[in-house]
C-alpha cells in the first residue's frame, strides 16, 4: 500500500464533495449532536441532584454511574440490542437498525459521563454559591441554575468529554444501527468496513474528520477553560 | 418593651455529643441593632447561620412577626426577609451591577427598577465606579460593601452580618464599618457578629454575648458608654474610637 496515494486519494475525497462519504459525515454529527440534545439537560439534573441533596439510595446511584462510566460501548449495544430487538420488550417500537436506536444507544453512553463531571463540578464548588443565593432569596430552581452558571466550565467540560465519546464510540452503533448505508452508517463504523474491505482512502479521509471534529470539540473546551480561569 | 420582630424560642445545635448552641428565649427588637459577640469557635456563626436557614439543627424554632416558624424549614415569606452576609461574600462571577441586581431579580422587580435601585446601592456604598467590573477581581474590602449593598437593596427586614469587618486593612475596615452603622441607623434590624470593639460602640448598640453554647442579652446603653468615655477623655461625637470592648459598661437584660 502507498500510503502517500492513499492519503493524497482520501483527500481528493473528501474535498470533491464525495455524497457517499459526507453522508456518512452527516449521520454521524446528527446522530451524536441529537443524543447530546436529549441527554444533557436530564444528565445535568441529575448529577446536580445527587450532588446537592441526600436521598436514600443517593450512594447506590451514584456507585452504578461510575459503573456504567467504563462499560464497554458493545456491551451498551448488546443490552440494548436484546431490548430493541423483536422479541425483547421494546421490539414492538421496531426502533432496531434505526438513527433513533443509535441515538438512544448514545444517551445511554453520554449519561454516566455527563453526571459524573456534573456531580464533581457541583461537589467541587464554594458551597458559598449555593447559600448566598438562598439568602438573596432564589428558588430551588432558580439556585441550581446560579450554581450551574458558576460552575459552567466543568458542565461544559462534561459536554465536550461525553460529545467526543458518542461521536467516536463505534460498538454500540455497530449492534444496533447495524451499518446500513445512508440510514446508520457513521464515521466510526464506516471506518470499520472500509478498512476491512483494504479501501483505505475513505477511511483515512473519515478518520481525518472524526480526528478534526475531537481536536476543535477540545479546542474550544481549552479555550473556554482558559478564560473561566483568569482571575 | 416593643412587640420583637424575631424571638428565638430554642435552638439546639450538637455536633456528636458536644453541644455547640443551647439558646432559649431571645427576643430582637425591630428597629435594633445587637452585636453577638463570643470567643473563637463559640458558635456566632452556627447562631446566625441557623436562624438564616443555612445550617441543620436538632431544634430551631421561633417566632417572626407573631408567627411560629422553624428555621430549618426557612418559609418562603421569612427568607425573603432575612438576609445573611458571609464573612468573606461570596460574589458571584458576573458584573458587580449583576450581583446587586440577583435579589431584585429573584423577586420578579422590573429591568428599570432594578436598574434603579442598583444604581442607587452602589451610590450607597460609594461603588458606583465598578458598576460593570467583574466582581471576582474586586479586593477584599469592595467586595464586603457590595455584599452589604446587595443586601441592603432588598430591604429586608433582619441582616444577620457575620464578622463584616475582619480581615479588611485600615481603609476598607473604616469604610465597611459606615455601612453597617448606616444599616443600624435604619430602620432593619441587625445582629452583627464582631469582635470589633467598634461595632459594640455603635450608638444604640445591644450586645449579645454568646459562651458555653447559651447567649446572654446585654443592654450597653448609651448613658453608660458615654459616661465612661466622658471619664476617659472621649467626646460623643468620637463614639467608638479607641474603646475597647470590656471598657463599654454593658448590663445584663432578663431575657423573658
Amino acid at each position: 500500500m502507498d500510503w502517500l496515494s492513499t492519503t493524497e486519494q482520501s483527500f481528493v475525497l473528501l474535498f470533491s464533495g464525495d455524497a457517499e462519504l459526507w453522508s456518512i459525515i452527516a449521520v454521524s454529527l446528527k446522530v451524536s449532536l441529537v443524543a447530546m440534545l436529549l441527554a444533557t439537560p436530564p444528565a445535568v439534573a441529575l448529577g446536580y441532584t445527587l450532588a446537592t441533596s441526600s436521598f436514600r439510595g443517593r450512594s447506590l446511584v451514584i456507585w452504578l454511574n461510575q459503573g456504567l462510566l467504563a462499560a464497554p460501548t458493545v456491551v451498551i449495544g448488546l443490552l440494548l440490542y436484546l431490548l430493541l430487538s423483536r422479541h425483547g420488550i421494546f421490539g414492538s417500537l421496531h426502533l432496531l437498525f434505526t438513527r433513533d436506536a443509535m441515538v438512544l444507544g448514545q444517551i445511554a453512553i453520554a449519561t454516566p459521563v455527563l453526571v459524573a463531571f456534573t456531580l464533581s463540578a457541583v461537589q467541587g464548588s464554594d458551597p458559598r454559591v449555593r447559600e448566598t443565593a438562598i439568602s438573596l432569596g432564589a428558588t430551588p430552581a432558580r439556585t441550581a441554575w446560579t450554581m450551574l452558571s458558576e460552575v459552567r466550565f466543568g458542565v461544559m467540560a462534561a459536554v465536550f468529554t461525553a460529545f467526543g465519546r458518542v461521536v467516536s464510540e463505534i460498538g454500540c452503533s455497530l449492534m444496533i444501527g447495524g451499518n446500513i448505508a445512508g440510514l446508520t452508517r457513521n464515521i466510526p463504523t464506516a471506518i470499520a468496513l472500509q478498512t476491512s474491505r483494504g479501501e483505505f482512502a475513505e477511511g483515512i479521509a473519515l478518520g481525518f474528520v472524526l480526528l478534526s471534529v475531537a481536536l476543535a470539540v477540545n479546542l474550544m473546551l481549552t479555550f473556554f477553560q482558559g478564560h473561566g480561569g483568569l482571575r | 418593651m416593643r412587640q420583637p420582630l424575631l424571638q428565638v424560642e430554642r435552638i439546639l445545635k450538637q455536633f456528636g455529643a458536644r453541644t455547640v448552641l443551647d439558646v432559649e428565649s431571645i427576643a430582637l427588637e425591630g428597629g435594633c441593632s445587637y452585636a453577638l459577640t463570643g470567643d473563637n469557635g463559640a458558635g456566632k456563626t452556627t447562631f446566625l447561620r441557623v436562624i438564616a436557614g443555612l445550617e441543620p439543627a436538632q431544634e430551631a424554632r421561633g417566632v417572626y412577626q407573631g408567627r411560629p416558624i422553624d428555621f430549618r424549614s426557612c418559609p418562603d415569606g421569612f427568607r425573603r426577609e432575612v438576609i445573611y452576609v458571609h464573612q468573606h461574600p461570596y460574589l458571584f462571577h458576573r458584573s458587580v451591577r449583576d450581583n446587586i441586581a440577583y435579589g431584585l431579580e429573584v423577586r420578579g422587580i422590573s429591568r428599570k427598577e432594578r436598574m434603579l435601585l442598583v444604581n442607587d446601592a452602589l451610590n450607597w456604598a460609594r461603588l458606583g465606579h465598578l458598576l460593570d467590573s467583574p466582581a471576582q477581581r474586586l479586593s477584599a474590602g469592595e467586595k464586603q460593601r457590595v455584599a452589604l449593598a446587595r443586601a441592603r437593596v432588598l430591604r429586608p427586614r433582619l441582616f444577620l452580618l457575620d464578622e463584616p469587618t475582619a480581615n479588611l486593612d485600615a481603609e476598607a475596615r473604616m469604610q465597611t464599618l459606615e455601612l453597617v452603622r448606616d444599616l443600624c441607623d435604619a430602620d432593619g434590624t441587625a445582629v452583627i457578629a464582631c469582635h470589633d470593639p467598634e461595632v459594640l460602640a455603635l450608638p444604640g448598640i445591644r450586645r449579645l454575648h454568646l459562651a458555653d453554647g447559651r447567649i446572654t442579652l446585654y443592654d450597653g446603653s448609651a448613658d453608660a458608654t458615654d459616661a465612661l468615655r466622658a471619664r476617659s477623655g472621649h467626646r460623643s461625637s468620637e463614639r467608638g474610637k479607641g474603646v475597647l470592648l470590656d471598657q463599654i459598661l454593658w448590663r445584663p437584660v432578663a431575657n423573658d
